[in-house]
């Protein structure tokens, strides 16, 4: 399946959707967490996402996975939705944006 | 997708029932203390005492241990729980077993109702071991978290099956040596091989989890499990056949695994992202604080010291206290606000995550009767220590009422969080996203 270049303004609609699931555990969103490791769209309109979780064991997994597939969906009703669970390269703290040390550090 | 066929959580009535059991009982154990105040000026071979032991080490310790840790088994574990059905049944079994056999003690009723519990409890325990046994089989990769759970579940059932041959031997007396004896080897194959191994190897994996911290290697904790394994399986080998006098070396083995465990945590929250230490892992700092108490205590109590009788009689009940009331209980007070939540959280929203704007865990759980919880703890738990060395029953009881006021605020908050539901759900509107 051939991958076709999102617009960048297509791109960070995704992002910005996708910062709507917040981490429960942590509080913050997974697009600052350094979750979401890749958004792209098919030639045939499949909106793929790869993205991980802070540790494999994560209970999180399913309701990650669903927030993200039904937020994308809701937002894109005209894609299809997959997203992708990676764990290539292990998610660690430097995965972390900016404005997510912004929000940790603004919670101490 | 659906989150039942990707996660690995298993359903909420196998998790759930453990807390409120365990809250329950914690409120009993409380109870039970505001009448035992008169049983802390002799021995520790006291029906009273032994009640209050039981019940705090099983329906209430090892009840919520249990529930948490087929919740966590799976997150350190990277795989499902083998058997929700063994879960459920194991459940049944250590229920009944910690009623009937704090009833027994209680009453010092050591027939056949001591027996059966003493047989319900090592059942429940047979079946938990089948259960972390082949969960941890399935597990992707072998660790050495893995080798602290697993090898404690292992230590549980030799608690527990010591625990029966010594409730036979009431009835029908064929051990050679006397009673305590035996007691001193059951208690501490309880306190190091069940409780501390497993607090040790879940506490591995899920604190720097916590803190969002990063920390590799696994040398210390490998060291750790080495040591205290050794400690207590030298300890055993001598308390059974060479009655030597390096008990305190071998207490030394274990509280030097500790130390390293404790290292270990110093040197992962070193690297932590996270700065905002909310009440839950403040109680957990506590506990980890509250454990040199007994690390202290066991040197002391090993090295057979030649102190006055009364002295020597508090010291053994204050390293009991400490462990059990202390350490374990501060950390399951503290623990519970940080995994129950959670859970609770997960079953009442998974299906609302990304259509709809839900509350955080943090959210559905009161944050003042937590905090309440915390300090009359840990003024219940001073007070006491300070009753038993003062032999002082009036101050014992201002500390079993600290205790009593504990177990309401804290049974308050988990039945408020395990009768969650969600209500009132708004759907997102885009273009005004802000993370909590």
């Amino acid at each position: 399946m051939e991958t076709q270049k999102l617009p960048e303004d297509f791109d960070l609609e995704v992002y910005e959707a996708l910062k709507y699931i917040i981490d429960p555990e942590v509080g913050i969103n997974i697009v600052d967490l350094g979750l979401v490791y890749e958004v792209s769209l098919t030639e045939e309109g499949v909106l793929a996402v790869d993205l991980t979780l802070t540790t494999p064991g994560c209970p999180m997994s399913g309701t990650i996975l669903t927030a993200t597939e039904q937020i994308l969906l809701k937002r894109f009703p005209s894609l299809d939705v997959k997203v992708n669970l990676v764990w290539s390269p292990p998610w660690s703290t430097e995965m972390i944006t900016e404005e997510g040390m912004r929000q940790l550090e603004a919670k101490s | 997708m659906s989150a039942a066929t990707t996660s690995n959580s298993p359903g909420k009535w196998v998790v759930l029932p453990h807390y409120a059991f365990a809250a329950l009982a914690f409120v009993a154990l409380s109870v039970l203390l505001l009448f035992s105040t008169d049983a802390f000026g002799g021995h520790y071979f006291h029906p009273k005492l032994l009640t209050l032991t039981h019940v705090a080490a099983l329906g209430w310790a090892t009840m919520l241990i249990f529930g948490a840790l087929y919740q966590l088994l799976p997150v350190v574990l990277e795989c499902r729980l083998y058997s929700e059905k063994l879960a459920v049944a194991a459940f049944a079994f250590l229920g009944v077993g910690s009623i009937l056999l704090a009833w027994a003690f209680w009453n010092f009723e050591l027939g056949w109702v001591l027996h059966v519990a003493a047989c319900s409890l090592v059942i429940a325990f047979i079946l938990f071991n089948i259960n972390v046994a082949q969960t941890a089989r399935k597990a992707p990769k072998w660790t050495v978290e893995s080798d602290f759970i697993v090898t404690s579940a292992i230590w549980l059932l030799v608690t527990g099956l010591v625990g029966l041959l010594m409730a036979v031997n009431f009835t029908t007396p064929f051990l050679p040596v006397e009673h305590t004896h035996y007691l001193q080897l059951h208690a501490h194959i309880g306190m190091a091989g069940w409780f501390l191994l497993l607090i040790i190897g879940v506490g591995a994996k899920l604190i720097p989890m916590f803190l969002l911290a990063h920390h590799e290697d696994t040398k210390k904790l490998n060291w750790s499990y080495n040591l205290i394994n050794a400690g207590l399986v030298l300890f055993i080998i001598d308390h059974l056949l060479f009655h030597t006098l390096l008990l305190p070396v071998y207490a030394a083995l274990v509280v030097a695994g500790v130390a390293l465990f404790l290292l270990y945590l110093r040197e992962a929250a070193k690297t932590r992202q996270r700065q905002d230490i909310d009440l839950g892992m403040k109680q957990t700092f506590v506990a980890l604080a509250l454990l040199l108490l007994p690390l202290i205590l066991v040197q002391v109590v090993s090295s057979r010291l030649a102190l006055p009788q009364a002295l020597l009689s508090s010291v053994y009940l204050v390293y009991g206290i400490s462990v059990f009331l202390g350490f374990i209980s501060a950390l399951i007070l503290g623990q519970t606000f940080k995994t129950l939540p959670f859970i609770v959280w997960m079953h009442a929203y998974e299906d609302y995550v990304g259509r709809f704007k839900t509350p955080l865990p943090k959210d559905i759980y009161s944050h003042a009767l937590l905090r309440w919880q915390n300090i009359s703890y840990l003024l219940g738990f001073i007070l006491l220590v300070a009753g038993v060395l003062l032999g002082n029953e009036q101050v014992i009881l201002a500390g079993a009422i600290g205790f009593t006021i504990t177990s309401l605020l804290y049974t308050a908050n988990v039945f408020h969080l395990l009768l969650h539901k969600a209500h009132d759900l708004k759907p997102f509107t885009y273009g005004n996203t802000k993370a909590a």
